[in-house]
């Protein structure tokens, strides 16, 4: 791939990247924590909770703000954060541009396992997590399987269509289980393409954990990555087995992915998005590429939180629906000019 | 062609078609006996279910046969014509393509007569995308089938974007049918849409033999005195409108248009003249059984079409990508 020895359009220097990052981070929050139902809450809330004048605002203003906007915006920066990763490690080990949650199967088979376990809660023995986890893992094998993984050769184009097959069979189960629940019918239309509106820091909790564990484990993977990179051949001559990458990083990526359905259902593209971003403007190098990514997706949620707010305001449309307004586009470009899948 | 076994199997399925729309036609919320059902529709004496069968299962299972056969003559053509055993309307992005259209256009407050018009016109935007798409070099079949699936990617966000702010539920209540469901389909959806798919599904049988003469490719075609480059796209052209106005009357229903031509082929064989009525009368057996089932399994809730369709259709494109190694029929 030669995206790996190419130099990104801001070169690799830290000290840009860190402060490119911060820069999108700091636009983004601010669009997510201003924007919302009632007007007059908004940044100058912010401030004055920081700058500890509490006692100068009203109750419901600071409870608007520090109960239903912070987790909401953290919990939309985590999203970024996990499925970007996930993107970037299977962009990675499958080296295809066009690899990512969604499109191989993931999300979808996430959310199967996340419908089976509250279908059939006794028999699961397992948390939702879990279940999201193991089902995201399953229609991952599937999808490899599919792509001719197992016995040797990878098709890339095979790989990305099997995926889209495998997705739209999980999808077309799990909207088989919700239609015959007939008081989540309702809601599911709107779990289906990626909700946060009801978001607290109960959710964002456990959600920050997942997310420090997988990004130190995809930091810790980023040598093997870069390996795997220059072919699979070269990264066996370099002492990283390929199929321990491929293992490891399938593990790490689907842990991630899984746990951002279990939260907010599948949102797509976002891990399909940001690693293209990111190398285009840092280059290949994995060790930098993993900061980067978690830093540009969590931005790149957080404005689609605050557009998902002031689209159809005063209703809001799903934060997985504006990713996907700005993902889908993209993906047509890589699908119609794509030199890696020749 | 072997016109035995044709004529044998399409009595067989239009013998199991007739069936399928009686158990149709009886299934659901409220089960009709068949009894009742020839009482009602016959004019016989004894009891009768005038408005269940009349006014609601009758439409349905009429819009069924009609959508199914269009969606199956589409994909038969276009698979014909890409020579690319992937492709289905669906996949090369039509279906969602004159969905997002029909979607606009009720936004924009058009009357249900002219929803057709304005799906046909979305169909053929998409699939014009997808041919620019694969214009660049010569696109693999596979290639031709990502580019168009990511098109119906795009065009599936903007339906899902407009059912989700649509304004009032007087609006969006109307659009949920989009996502290929039978739902609250009445006569309306039947006179808007059968003065086109009837003359359009004749013609498609009637030429049918013009893509046996295009298969054998560019040269000896127009040895045989067909006009390839004029009569490609005015082919691709009838195919976009099959589906795009059976997209207008019950949304974006996936798979059909893939698996009843594929299923046709492994009973009568690659000959077109043959192909086309075969796999025309298979998918129309696939919708109403999809539609039939999807209300006999958990009555009084309805399970869309679209969701059966999928289920199956989605394994089924999964075999046809591993047996097809190469890709094209």
């Amino acid at each position: 791939m030669p995206a790996a020895v190419k130099r990104g359009a801001l070169g690799s220097g830290r000290p840009v990247a860190a402060a490119f990052i911060f820069f999108a981070l700091v636009c983004g929050a601010a669009l997510s924590l201003a924007t919302g139902g009632r007007s007059d809450v908004g940044l100058g809330t912010l401030w004055a909770l920081i700058a500890g004048q509490g006692d100068e605002i009203a109750r419901l203003p600071m409870a608007t703000m520090l109960d239903l906007r912070l987790p909401r915006a953290a919990v939309a920066a985590l999203l970024g954060v996990n499925l970007s990763l996930a993107g970037l490690i299977l962009q990675a080990v499958t080296r295809n541009p066009l690899a990512s949650p969604g499109i191989l199967g993931i999300n979808q088979g996430a959310a199967l396992g996340l419908v089976a376990a509250l279908a059939f809660p006794g028999a699961a023995g397992l948390a939702l997590d879990g279940m999201a986890i193991a089902g995201a893992l399953g229609a991952g094998a599937v999808t490899f399987a599919i792509a001719g993984g197992f016995s040797g050769r990878i098709d890339p184009v095979r790989m990305v269509l099997g995926g889209v097959a495998v997705g739209a069979f999980a999808y077309g189960a799990v909207r088989f289980a919700y239609t015959l629940e007939d008081e989540l019918a309702r809601s599911i239309v709107r779990w289906t393409v990626g909700d946060i509106g009801d978001m607290r820091w109960s959710d964002a909790r456990p959600l920050a954990l997942w997310s420090l564990g997988g990004g130190v484990m995809t930091f810790l993977l980023a040598h093997r990555l870069n390996m795997m990179s220059l072919g699979e051949v070269a990264s066996r001559g370099l002492g990283a087995d390929p199929r321990w990458t491929l293992l490891l990083g399938a593990v790490v990526a689907t842990a991630l992915a899984g746990v951002s359905v279990t939260v907010a259902g599948p949102i797509a593209f976002v891990g399909l998005v940001v690693p293209h971003v990111a190398r285009a403007l840092f280059g290949g190098d994995h060790r930098v590429l993993v900061p980067v990514s978690a830093g540009l997706g969590a931005a790149l949620m957080l404005c689609a939180d605050g557009l998902s707010k002031l689209l159809a305001a005063p209703a809001e449309v799903p934060v997985g629906l504006v990713a996907a307004l700005i993902g889908a586009p993209y993906f047509l470009y890589l699908t119609m000019f794509s030199e890696a899948l020749e | 062609m072997n016109v035995a076994r044709v004529m044998t199997v399409s009595g067989a399925l239009a013998t199991g078609l007739v069936l399928a729309s009686v158990w149709s036609i009886s299934t659901g919320a409220v089960s009709v006996p068949w009894a009742v059902i020839a009482n009602t529709l016959f004019d016989l004496e004894g009891p009768k279910q005038d408005f269940i069968v009349m006014k609601s299962r009758l439409p349905r299972t009429v819009l069924a046969v009609l959508t199914g056969g269009a969606l199956a003559l589409s994909g038969a053509i276009i698979q014909a014509l890409l020579r690319n055993a992937l492709a289905s309307p669906k996949v090369i992005g039509i279906n969602s393509g004159a969905a997002l259209a029909v979607c606009l256009a009720v936004m924009a407050g058009a009357g249900a007569a002219w929803l057709p018009l304005y799906a046909f016109a979305g169909g053929v935007v998409a699939a014009f995308i997808v041919w620019l798409g694969s214009l660049r070099r010569r696109a693999s079949p596979a290639r031709l089938a990502l580019i168009g699936i990511a098109v119906g990617f795009l065009c599936d966000t903007g339906v899902d974007y407009i059912l989700v702010t649509a304004p009032t539920y007087q609006f969006s209540a109307p659009l949920v049918w989009m996502t290929g469901s039978l739902w609250s389909r009445g006569w309306t959806d039947v006179n808007a849409v059968a003065p086109l798919l009837l003359p359009l599904g004749a013609l498609a049988l009637l030429i049918s033999y013009r893509l046996d003469l295009i298969r054998l490719g560019d040269s000896p075609a127009r040895g045989l005195g067909v006009n390839v480059p004029l009569e490609r796209p005015l082919l691709l052209l009838l195919a976009t409108a099959l589906a795009a106005v059976s997209v207008a009357a019950v949304g974006a229903l996936g798979f059909v248009g893939l698996m009843a031509p594929h299923i046709a082929r492994q009973l009568v064989g690659g000959d077109h003249r043959g192909l086309l009525p075969v796999a025309m009368l298979t998918g129309m057996l696939l919708v109403v059984l999809a539609d039939a089932a999807g209300r006999a399994l958990a009555p009084p809730i309805e399970v869309s079409a679209g969701i059966l369709t999928a289920l199956f259709g989605a394994p089924f494109f999964i075999f046809i990508l591993l047996t097809n190694r190469r890709g094209d029929t």
